[in-house]
């Protein structure tokens, strides 16, 4: 008889038995390459999951990460030069130049590649796949007109090209999209290749967009035959969720939710190849074996998805990842008090990459609340009262730098001179709240603390803990500052209705690095629930000037203008500046960064791997010590002896 | 029998609608329909691409109507497709019931076994000082959260030992065994206080019967009429206990999921309470409901199996 | 209606009274045969002694921080202020007795010395593990008022009653229990907001069902009784049946769940707060220590003391509830212990 204590111990020691592997990645879909070369395979996290494959609709960073490789744009930016970011021709041959026309209309020529090619696939006859052609970037400019597809981005450019929400407004009546009737006027095509695109208004920001996937070509075969219906007892899948059929260096192999996206490289892909310029210094001599060498560098791209951070802390401690983005709670492990990587992670090898994003993040006021809106004294101070360094010290290691201005490092108007006259200083806070009319923080008319409510957004304990530091930092002045929670849609729509006095985590990401970008948050016909000015500011000035240089090239007259804005808003304080988004991430020794750019995400078509390093390094940090299995042993012993003798005693 | 089953199910039917209603009721007071478009599409989103979005879910249709719509729905094993990420429901739900089961049951199975080989263990050296300790550690590993657990055999197992992998999952044959090994291990360990002192009550009881005095008169070993007498005898109180516990064990394991990335669907539902997702949330509450209803007719029936004197009526 | 519950006065009131209610409870039980003699047993228990002891601890500690009196500047401070709201606080960790900040880069010196140290935000570890204790007492006190009346109530009813009352009582609850007890919790909180109030109404409400099952099983077998049906006979009115016979003979029963149901929401809390529906901004409370302890065990040198402190108060107050309700269950029912 097997007593059970007995089978639990023999499942125990199975489960021990077929623990003694950690590793948790799959094996590659390959050993070798056909030439006989070892195949090349990266491993890197995922935090979420993608949430879409297609590219008119895809608005969120892990699809980005994923289509990035899989779908190659008209323009790209190019991997290393990033002060200021420059874009460089993805499936054009060349940057389009602007031309006006004798009437003063402006327009783009535009010439595609004939490298550029769909990969193969069997919504294409006899499944090969065909050139990409001057019709498939018109095509997905319809498609995002299209409501049924809900693409988010044209509310971007109905201002800039003519006729786009008239079509979607047609399509909207009609109810259906008639793609072979409603053609687009504004993508003029010329030839098979070559097209030209007409503005109504200038727009240089227009070649950013170009190296958005949301213009990225895509062919009318794949999105017609991915229905997602069900054809001769098959189910097809669904091009508008998760069916790609793409133009990059990469194809998906394989996406299990919740589990992991694989990439594989696509054969005979020569749209574009690896730089030959812009190297940084440091890297160079480096770089240099790279230049003009084919894409992707290695063959096979396995992004886990781990949620949890502790794991991915885990799992790049074993080798097991081939870098991570070094979180707060990472960092104590990582990093030095000299932001340098720690000594026993140097000695491993690890390279240490420090970023910071294009992206501002900020307290909002309401300017319609009859309280802080009116009051600008009070804003005044409780900016000056928000001690954004000591912020960024507990929550980002001081590695965000504190936000002096909206503009973003990297983006042009950004001046790392200029200081906020409303920064973080404690005795100017309580200078301006008595000018206010409150001093000390109390209402004369009631002689309480005056009362401000903070909507904030609360679900975990980092969050908790953000709301009140920031509490704390107001109540300084004396004032009583109410937290008033909310999920996620609950402030938003707050937000839209302007039910709020300050409100918490605001915050913009360049969607391209042009200083527009972000002055139109406060541009007063971009009021919500239509716009994102969430503070409902609204300046004649303000928006004049900002009319004035949105539509301007970059140059010294524009910067006067951005200077001017900034002066505006900094005097106006429609939102208390926190922090721009910088961070660091650790790469393994044998998974060098190629890229250094934030704008893309991720740019796997650069990277490159040594695996003979990672397999010995891997082997070398997974050692299982034998120790607490002699203890768990020897507990069991002990026990089984102790009852003989109990049992003994009680029957003698 | 079979008519007992019968009306048993017809029973459940007011049950399942009430469980319907309820989350209904919560989830349409909890976010309106923009809301739940700003909360999907993200805070970038345009005003118009969010009035495009409810229109083509029919979230801009009368409350009364959507209820009629949502309950045929349920009814039909029709959940249609999560907000957040498009994904078919009902496909979601098949891929990720795998997953739990591989955690949840050889859990179940191991805190079965574990609770009743060390309950058995107290009872061979009942009333000794051996067996009041570990009443005592049985009660002390009642009071640790789960989350407390977790934490900490993960650190041990994953990060201090290297024994095991620290987070995924994969359908590898044998070797999916090492991605679910650590997880079982907790599953197992998390309700063990509680499973012991249970098990400890039913087999005191069973030995004071009468025929276990009778066997060991008749010189049987103590340790073989505890292995084969009691444990018979207990074991049908236990089986009875322990299926009303199973639709816990669904629950039981969503903090596990999430803590190692197993797939399943505890992973599916926290991050759709996370997120908001309010057709997953939803079609879990019922299929959830569903499990418990089934759960609790097999506990019936167990009971009415174990002991011919209850009679199905 | 907030701001009178959350004024001083209130809150010193509430626990005069809640302390008023236990000692009457004990005094009035005094009187009663059974549970003297129930408390004649749980004396000689020394283990179920000293558990109880640890559980008024945690009793007083949490009466300490609710207790309240207005200061000058128009606020109010506790009781427990008095002792321990002295401790400043640091910018960010420092760890037990330590004499520097924990940041490498800004070893600043602590300006006191903090026996458990302090948490990201620099708050004492040690205060706000005691403040945490009326968190936790509060939520399961008011979980309680909520949940023992009501599974009381409908328990007996359905028990005395039977036929239809049974019925619907029993539809109601076996509907409730059917949904998943967690999603039912964070559906409820979402909906009506986070609070201690909110909070306590969603775990009442997934609660009472298993009292309201417990007590109807107990009143079925009671209703049974001959003196039950003797005093049916002597046309009592029901009022008084429910009040005189039934209810003392089913109340001990309510004190054992109150008991180990009490440990039960304190854990409750702890998984709450890790999906992010626990207690609201600026409430110190051991689930959310322990939410915000697990990532940082990953820090270098790593920060456990948050983690662990919030672990063995909820451990000790937990752990002592349990002993006390097994003592309990023991006293009244000798046979099974």
């Amino acid at each position: 008889m097997i007593s059970p204590s007995r089978a639990l111990a023999l499942i125990f020691c199975a489960s021990l038995l077929a623990g003694c592997d950690n590793n948790p990645n799959p094996p590659p879909f390959r050993e070798k390459r056909a030439d006989g070369s070892p195949w090349l395979v990266r491993f890197s996290g995922l935090s979420e999951d993608p949430r879409e494959f297609d590219p008119q609709k895809m608005y969120d960073q892990m699809s980005r990460r994923i289509l990035e490789p899989v779908y190659d744009t008209l323009l790209e930016y190019h991997p290393m030069k990033t002060d200021p970011y420059e874009v460089r021709p993805g499936m054009l041959e060349e940057i389009p130049k602007k031309e006006v026309s004798a009437e003063g209309k402006i327009s783009y020529l535009c010439r595609i590649k004939p490298a550029a090619r769909f990969h193969d696939d069997e919504c294409f006859p006899g499944g090969k796949g065909r050139p990409v052609l001057a019709k498939d970037v018109h095509f997905a400019f319809q498609r995002m007109c299209d409501p049924k597809v809900e693409s988010p981005f044209l509310s971007n450019f109905v201002e800039y090209i003519p006729g786009l929400q008239e079509a979607h407004d047609a399509a909207e009546k009609s109810g259906k999209f008639d793609y072979d009737a409603q053609k687009l006027t504004s993508i003029e095509l010329l030839d098979e290749r070559t097209f030209r695109l007409h503005l109504s208004k200038p727009y240089p920001q227009i070649l950013y967009w170009l190296a958005m996937h949301c213009t990225t070509p895509v062919a009318r075969e794949a999105v017609e035959y991915y229905d997602g219906k069900e054809h001769d007892g098959v189910t097809r899948p669904d091009f508008r969720k998760f069916k790609a059929v793409g133009t990059g260096p990469f194809r998906i192999a394989e996406y299990v939710p919740r589990q992991r996206v694989r990439l594989v490289r696509v054969e005979g892909y020569a749209t574009t190849t690896f730089p030959t310029d812009g190297f940084p210094p440091a890297k160079a001599e480096w770089l240099q074996q790279f230049a003009g060498k084919p894409l992707p560098l290695v063959d096979e791209v396995n992004f886990s998805i781990i949620r949890e951070n502790i794991p991915i802390f885990i799992l790049t401690r074993q080798g097991y990842l081939d870098g991570m983005g070094v979180n707060k709670d990472a960092f104590g492990a990582m990093i030095t008090p000299g932001r340098e990587l720690a000594p026993k992670w140097r000695a491993r090898g690890l390279h240490l990459e420090k970023d910071v994003e294009p992206a501002t993040f900020w307290i909002s006021y309401n300017m319609d609340d009859p309280l802080v809106g009116k009051n600008r004294k009070l804003r005044q101070a409780l900016s000056a009262a928000y001690d954004a360094q000591t912020y960024s010290d507990i929550f980002y290691n001081s590695v965000a730098p504190v936000a002096e201005q909206l503009v973003p490092p990297g983006i042009a108007g950004y001046s790392q001179t200029y200081r906020n006259p409303y920064g973080f200083n404690l005795e100017k806070a309580k200078q301006l709240i008595a000018e206010a009319g409150y001093p000390n923080g109390i209402d004369p008319k009631t002689g309480r603390p005056l009362e401000i409510t903070l909507d904030m957004v609360a679900v975990g304990s980092e969050d908790r803990q953000r709301a009140e530091f920031e509490q704390r930092c107001f109540e300084k002045l004396g004032v009583k500052m109410k937290i008033s929670e909310n999920t996620f849609a609950r402030l938003l729509q707050k937000q839209d209705t302007g039910d709020f006095q300050l409100s918490s985590g605001s915050g913009w990401g360049a969607d391209y690095p042009d200083p527009e970008n972000f002055f139109f948050l406060f541009y007063s016909k971009n009021m919500p629930p239509a716009g994102k000015n969430i503070s409902r500011y609204n300046n004649p000035e303000f928006d004049r000037l900002f009319e004035q240089m949105a539509t301007m090239e970059n140059g010294p007259e524009r910067l006067e203008i951005v200077n001017k804005i900034n002066a505006i808003l900094a005097e106006d304080c429609p939102n208390i500046l926190n922090f721009h988004k910088a961070f660091y991430s650790v790469v393994q020794p044998w998974a060098p960064r190629t890229q250094d750019n934030a704008m893309l995400e991720g740019g796997v078509r650069f990277a490159t791997v040594d695996p003979a390093l990672r397999a010995e390094k891997q082997k070398d940090w997974n050692r299982k010590p034998l120790w607490p299995l002699a203890i768990l042993g020897g507990l069991v012993a002990i026990g089984a002896v102790s009852a003989v003798r109990i049992n003994r005693r009680r029957n003698a | 029998m079979l008519s007992y089953v019968l009306r048993r199910l017809l029973y459940a039917v007011p049950i399942v609608l009430g469980v319907i209603a309820i989350t209904f009721l919560l989830f349409n007071v909890l976010q309106t329909p923009q809301a739940a478009a700003t909360l999907v599409l993200g805070p970038k989103a345009s005003q118009q691409a969010r009035a495009e979005w409810i229109k083509n879910r029919g979230l801009d249709k009368p409350k009364s109507e959507q209820f009629v719509k949502h309950v045929k729905n349920m009814a039909t094993f029709n959940f249609g497709t999560s907000w957040k990420s498009g994904r078919e429901l009902n496909e979601v739900f098949r891929t990720g019931v795998g997953p739990s089961l591989m955690i949840t049951i050889p859990g179940f199975l191991a805190g079965l076994i574990g609770g009743v080989g060390l309950a058995l263990y107290q009872v061979f050296v009942r009333n000794s000082l051996l067996d009041r300790s570990i009443t005592l550690w049985a009660v002390a590993l009642m009071s640790v959260p789960t989350v407390v657990y977790i934490i900490f055999l993960q650190a041990i197992g994953a990060l201090m030992l290297n024994y095991f992998p620290a987070s995924g999952f994969d359908w590898r044959g044998l070797e999916t065994l090492k991605f679910v090994a650590l997880p079982i291990i907790i599953m197992a360990v998390v309700n063990l206080g509680s499973d012991v002192r249970l098990y400890r009550t039913i087999f005191m009881e069973e030995i004071t019967q009468d025929y276990v005095r009778t066997a060991l008169a008749k010189g049987l070993s103590s340790g073989h009429v505890l292995g084969v007498h009691v444990f018979k005898n207990g074991l049908i109180a236990l089986i009875t206990l322990t299926v009303g516990s199973l639709p816990a064990l669904i629950t039981g394991s969503l903090l596990i999921e999430n803590f190692f990335g197993i797939p399943g669907l505890g992973n599916v539902l926290v991050l759709a309470i996370g997120t908001g997702d309010q057709p997953v949330v939803m079609a879990s509450v019922y299929l959830g409901s569903l499990l418990y209803i089934a759960s609790l007719i097999l506990t019936d029936i167990c009971y009415a199996l174990a002991d011919p004197r209850i009679r199905l009526s | 209606m907030e701001a009178l519950f959350t004024h001083w006065l209130t809150q010193n009131l509430l626990v005069l009274a809640g302390f008023s209610l236990i000692a009457w409870m004990l005094w009035s039980a005094s009187h009663h045969e059974r549970w003297r003699r129930a408390w004649l047993r749980f004396r000689s228990d020394r283990g179920g002694i000293i558990a109880l002891v640890v559980v008024g601890i945690y009793l007083i500690l949490g009466a300490l921080e609710v207790l309240s009196f207005p200061t000058k500047g128009g606020g109010t401070r506790t009781v427990l202020d008095l002792f321990v709201g002295g401790v400043p606080a640091e910018k960010s960790y420092s760890a037990p007795l330590a004499t520097r900040l924990l940041s490498e880069a800004k070893p600043d010196p602590v300006k006191a010395t903090h026996l458990l140290g302090t948490d990201a935000l620099g708050k004492d570890v040690f205060v706000e593990t005691l403040k945490a204790c009326k968190t936790a007492l509060i939520i399961g006190g008011l979980t309680a008022a909520i949940y023992i009346p009501l599974g009381t109530l409908f328990g007996i009813l359905a028990g005395y009653f039977r036929r239809r009352v049974d019925d619907l009582i029993q539809y109601v609850y076996t509907t409730l229990a059917s949904i998943p007890t967690i999603l039912l919790l964070v559906a409820i909180i979402l909906v009506l907001g986070k609070g201690l109030g909110t909070m306590s109404f969603a775990l009442g409400l997934t609660a009472w069902v298993g009292l309201c099952r417990l007590i109807r099983g107990e009143t079925l077998r009671q209703a049974e009784r001959p003196y039950i049906t003797a005093a049916r006979a002597l046309g009592q009115s029901h009022w008084n049946i429910i009040t005189r016979h039934i209810l003392p003979n089913v109340l001990h029963l309510v004190v054992i769940n109150f008991v180990l149901g009490f440990s039960g929401i304190v854990l409750a809390e702890s998984v709450l707060s890790y999906l992010g529906v626990g207690t609201p901004v600026g409430t110190p409370s051991w689930g959310n220590m322990i939410d915000s302890g697990r990532s940082e065990l990953s820090r270098d040198p790593m920060v456990w003391w948050n983690l662990v402190s919030a672990t063995v108060a909820l451990f000790g107050l937990v752990l002592s509830l349990n002993l006390v309700g097994d003592s309990l269950r023991r006293a009244f029912d000798p046979k099974r212990g």
